[in-house]
């Protein structure tokens, strides 16, 4: 796989603030990439800057192999962008917001009407094409603004925290929509998020605190980096639990262990059998990788 | 070229749509119709008829011309360039609510955008500008008419450049706007001050003599004085027909600013236009060199 998105040693301030310090990243084609970070680490100055918003004080970006400094027009067909909160004109339909973005691209007239059937089928949304887009509701606002941002099939889709205030069920809904974009055009998806668990479906996330990567790698090596292994074993009593000499705690009817890796959970198994009849061994969650790298924790779009 | 189009498509549909943007464009002209319904149309009418000289008197019907002309006059003044303004008011609605961010990830030209602002200012100022017009003369018709086929085809054309001189005074000032604070700001410096520095509400000529020099230096006072001449020449016209002294009529002339002075010096109507297309052009210049810039900047 190609790097679709390569940037290397890219610097920006603002006044004393260094928002971005010598970032040094790739993204492969095709995968969903996840950069996390708390709110002021980094992340929209990053994405600012790759699309062509904000210039840099230093460093390079190559985006589909083109330089971001030579060629802006291609890199910017090249993004699609999903803003953090819908950027489209309230006051007018889907349809008349949908006309005025693709016509940025040079989609008028029969090609935009083509276009705009496959998006309205793909994302489900025949029914609003009428409707203002200050009327619709959150889940139905995020669909169009998937849509404008997929208009003009661009190759790399910038999710900047597109499930933020959704319900679980619409949530889901707009994953399945990427997942499958990504699994039939082959599509590579750029995310900030601050839903741990939409970070552990990522093949790459690279974790930003301070303007600098923390950690970086896939959500396994990060688990296997930075968190332990849970082992919650069931029908027991804590006596003998207390035996195995490691920490525990209680929960409703089990005990959860809390062991350094995989391999240490084995000999456990192998040195203690008579305990393990009914047990489930897990990794760290995404949350504990944060937690561990930055310190903090992110809740839902929060910071704490 | 088809992009530009969409884009003024949405420039225009979205003021339109936008109540508040729209009303808050009217507000001027609103508040001038309602001061001249409860009280300035009286003022005018006694002023005209009390300052003549007592071996002139004035008919109903040409009383009611020149209130009826300073009145549309007023308003179409004040509308070029209140409407103008609030309706490029959204260039900084985009950046206020983020929308500039959508169009500019787009590989379309700055030039493209400004130019869309512009041209869809200039379209929507327009169209509410000409309605206003058309309804101002059938005021006119209803009260008494004077004006020729010629002075409604100036009248148009004053209020055209009008427009263009709002339009481009606004897309200049608004350059440099990106909140909705600043919107309000400077929505009700407009809306409250034009109407006074053009004397819509009351003649440039009633001013102090340091006022109307200050005045006198804005070239949107030279377009409400072509609006004036071209509403109310049909008025004067038919006083001289019906006898009154030139001087008098003159004098009115002064009075309601159709005469203007830059430093005592009289400015005819060739040199108001001039000054008024010569603004628009350097205003224009002034506008693509700002974006020129703001575009070598970033």
């Amino acid at each position: 796989m190609k790097n679709i998105i390569q940037i290397d040693h890219l610097n920006k301030s603002f006044g004393k603030v260094k928002a971005v310090q010598d970032l040094s990243f790739r993204v492969k084609e095709g995968e969903l990439f996840a950069f996390l970070g708390v709110n002021g680490a980094g992340k929209s100055t990053t994405i600012n800057i790759m699309c062509g918003q904000l210039s840099k004080d230093s460093g390079n970006i190559l985006i589909d192999e083109h330089d971001l400094d030579k060629d802006i027009d291609f890199v910017k067909r090249e993004l699609g962008v999903v803003f953090q909160s819908s950027v489209l004109d309230a006051a007018l339909s889907v349809y008349d917001n949908l006309e005025s973005r693709a016509a940025l691209y040079g989609i008028t007239k029969t090609a935009f009407q083509e276009r705009l059937a496959e998006l309205a089928k793909l994302l489900e949304f025949e029914d609003l094409l009428k409707r203002g887009v200050g009327k619709l509701s959150g889940g139905q606002r995020r669909r169009i603004d998937i849509a404008r941002a997929l208009f003009h099939k661009p190759k790399i889709l910038i999710l900047d925290e597109p499930t933020t205030g959704l319900d679980p069920q619409t949530r889901k809904n707009l994953w399945n929509v990427i997942s499958n974009l990504r699994k039939n055009e082959n599509m590579t998806v750029f995310l900030t998020t601050h839903y741990m668990e939409e970070a552990a479906e990522a093949d790459y996330v690279v974790i930003i605190d301070g303007g600098k990567i923390s950690a970086e790698g896939t959500p396994l090596e990060l688990k296997n980096t930075y968190t332990g292994d849970y082992i919650t074993i069931y029908g027991v009593n804590e006596d003998a639990i207390k035996e195995l000499g490691k920490e525990y705690e209680h929960i409703r009817d089990a005990y959860r262990l809390f062991v350094p890796n995989t391999k240490t959970a084995t000999e456990l198994i192998i040195k203690h059998p008579s305990l393990f009849y009914d047990y489930e061994i897990t990794k760290g969650k995404m949350d504990d990788v944060f937690l561990a790298v930055t310190g903090k924790t992110l809740m839902g779009g929060r910071e704490k | 070229m088809s992009i530009l189009l969409v884009l003024i498509k949405r420039n225009i549909k979205l003021f339109f749509k936008d109540k508040g943007m729209f009303f808050t464009s009217l507000i001027t002209p609103a508040i001038l119709l309602v001061l001249y319904a409860t009280f300035l149309g009286n003022v005018y009418r006694d002023s005209f008829t009390s300052n003549l000289p007592d071996t002139v008197k004035l008919s109903e019907g040409i009383t009611e011309g020149l209130v009826s002309g300073q009145l549309i006059s007023s308003i179409l003044a004040v509308s070029c360039i209140t409407v103008a303004f609030c309706s490029n008011f959204l260039m900084v609605q985009d950046k206020a609510n983020g929308t500039i961010k959508d169009l500019k990830i787009s590989p379309v030209k700055s030039a493209t955008l400004s130019m869309s602002y512009y041209i869809a200012t200039l379209v929507s100022t327009l169209i509410i500008c000409f309605v206003a017009t058309g309804v101002c003369l059938l005021y006119a018709a209803i009260v008494e008419w004077y004006m020729s086929l010629a002075d409604v085809f100036l009248l148009f054309f004053d209020i055209l450049l009008l427009v263009f001189l709002g339009t481009a005074l606004s897309s200049i000032i608004n350059f440099f706007l990106s909140t909705q604070g600043q919107i309000s700001a400077v929505s009700a410096i407009i809306s409250a001050g034009y109407g006074f520095i053009c004397g819509a509400y009351m003649p440039i000529s009633s001013f102090s003599e340091g006022l109307q020099k200050i005045v006198s230096f804005l070239p949107g006072t030279y377009g409400t004085s072509l609006i004036r001449n071209h509403a109310m020449r049909g008025v004067f016209a038919e006083m001289q027909n019906q006898g009154i002294p030139a001087q008098v009529v003159e004098s009115m002339k002064n009075s309601l600013d159709c005469n203007l002075y830059f430093f005592e010096n009289p400015v005819d109507i060739s040199t108001m236009y001039a000054i008024l297309i010569a603004t628009i052009v350097v205003l224009i210049g002034i506008y693509i060199l700002l974006n020129a810039f703001a575009k070598d900047k970033s």
